[in-house]
């Protein structure tokens, strides 16, 4: 790979973090197209990319969890699944070559980006009658409204479905470096039925399990340089951080949807690239 | 433990409500625990590389760390770190942060490990202390690889 130095990568990885939480992407889906832009090699590029997703999802749950919105059985019942197919997503990348990693990291790209505009089902009566595996697990729930000054029940509901469905997320994490944060939501939402608070919250926590996942098959496989890691940790958590704070005040999408440009840019660019139209 | 999907009869409204405000409370408990574990990890482990990329620094005026983890695993990574931070010869710059990074992929660990244990011990509940023990075994498995 070529050397890139550290404070290059450093400035990269505050933007990515910060243009990440701008968009509402997560920091890994634009670290990696950034970091390839770089001249990192793409394996090395989603090493590197998933040890920092753990940081920026602790870092998110832990708020998330102590506030009483992530449902932690759903989460813990969830994660038997990402980790394996985390685990078995990376391997995957290990003996691919790099061509198709650019074209299914941009698929996922504009897949990602294309449920940002699905509009989300909010139900008024998140009671759902469940079936008897979910009623099980136990996954009822409820959570303090802030906006609404209530507390919100629910009820999660085919846990069947979602297990496996999470199986993929978890996959895609693994083999692509990224959290998959947005088919994580995609799923606890439309499959799960939990409230949109509950679902992006979970989502976090599942998140963080399933990159130490994929991180220890990059490990073991050398992929992880730990001078390349230091700086992108820290430039991705700062960079997150700042994006998450300037969000809450912006009233003015428009920024926001400038931010989304730049990552379809993105994608389209990581898919051209490994249809070998550009170098 | 019983399922909230059953309340007791109605007989005695009194203990079923004893018994929901307990679970709640021990619910709260939990998520206080595994907030502030990860949290305290995040923090302390910005700081180590922190520490680590700004001793770097001061010392050759760059940030090139460069060198690999290569043909070890998790385990005897940290176990040579711990080491290398307790032997003064061996501190430096790259002890710092190879901490910082062990105590990032730790905090997730941790994390499942306590959850488990909280189940089983707080909570009674075999159920999810089953499927904690699913994900660290195979968490544990996996950092093992080399």
């Amino acid at each position: 790979m070529s050397i890139t130095s550290p404070g290059v990568l450093f400035l990269v990885s505050i933007a990515a973090g910060f243009v990440g939480a701008m968009s509402g992407m997560g920091g890994g889906i634009v670290l990696i197209p950034a970091l390839t832009l770089f001249g990192v090699n793409i394996k090395h590029a989603i090493a590197i990319s998933i040890v920092s997703v753990i940081a920026t999802s602790s870092g998110a749950a832990s708020a998330y969890v102590r506030d009483g919105v992530t449902n932690l059985k759903v989460g813990m019942f969830l994660e038997m699944f990402t980790i394996l197919g985390a685990i078995i997503g990376a391997t995957v990348t290990l003996v691919s070559s790099d061509q198709p990693l650019f074209i299914a990291f941009g698929i996922v790209l504009l897949i990602s980006w294309a449920t940002l505009f699905i509009r989300k089902h909010h139900l008024t009566n998140y009671l759902q009658p469940a079936d008897r595996f979910s009623r099980w697990l136990e996954l009822r729930g409820s959570y303090y409204d802030h906006a609404e000054h209530k507390d919100i029940e629910y009820q999660g509901r085919r846990a069947w479905l979602g297990g496996p469905c999470m199986f993929g997320a978890g996959f895609i994490a693994g083999l692509l470096g990224i959290g998959a944060g947005a088919l994580k939501v995609l799923i606890l939402d439309l499959a799960m039925g939990l409230p949109p608070k509950v679902s992006t919250t979970t989502s976090n926590l599942i998140i963080g399990v399933t990159a130490l996942a994929g991180t220890s098959i990059y490990i073991a496989a050398g992929y992880v340089d730990p001078g390349l890691v230091a700086p992108v940790i820290v430039g991705v958590v700062a960079g997150a951080f700042v994006g998450t704070r300037l969000l809450k005040r912006l009233s003015n999408h428009a920024i926001r949807q400038f931010f989304l440009v730049v990552l379809l840019a993105l994608g389209v660019e990581m898919i051209l690239r490994g249809l070998g139209v550009i170098a | 433990m019983k399922s909230k999907e059953h309340p007791a009869p109605a007989s005695t409204p009194g203990l079923a409500q004893i018994k929901r405000e307990r679970e709640a409370h021990q619910e709260h408990e939990m998520e206080l625990l595994v907030g502030y574990l990860l949290l305290t990890g995040v923090i302390l482990s910005i700081l180590l590389v922190l520490t680590g990329m700004t001793w770097e620094y001061v010392r050759s005026g760059s940030l090139h760390l460069n060198y690999l983890i290569a043909g070890m695993n998790f385990f005897q990574f940290l176990v040579d770190d711990v080491r290398a931070i307790l032997t003064p010869a061996l501190i430096g710059p790259r002890a710092f942060v190879n901490l910082g990074i062990a105590a990032l992929l730790f905090t997730p660990y941790i994390r499942v490990v306590s959850s488990m244990l909280f189940f089983a011990v707080a909570e009674k509940n075999w159920k999810y202390t089953a499927f904690t023990a699913f994900v660290g075994l195979v968490l544990t498995y996996s950092l093992f690889l080399r």
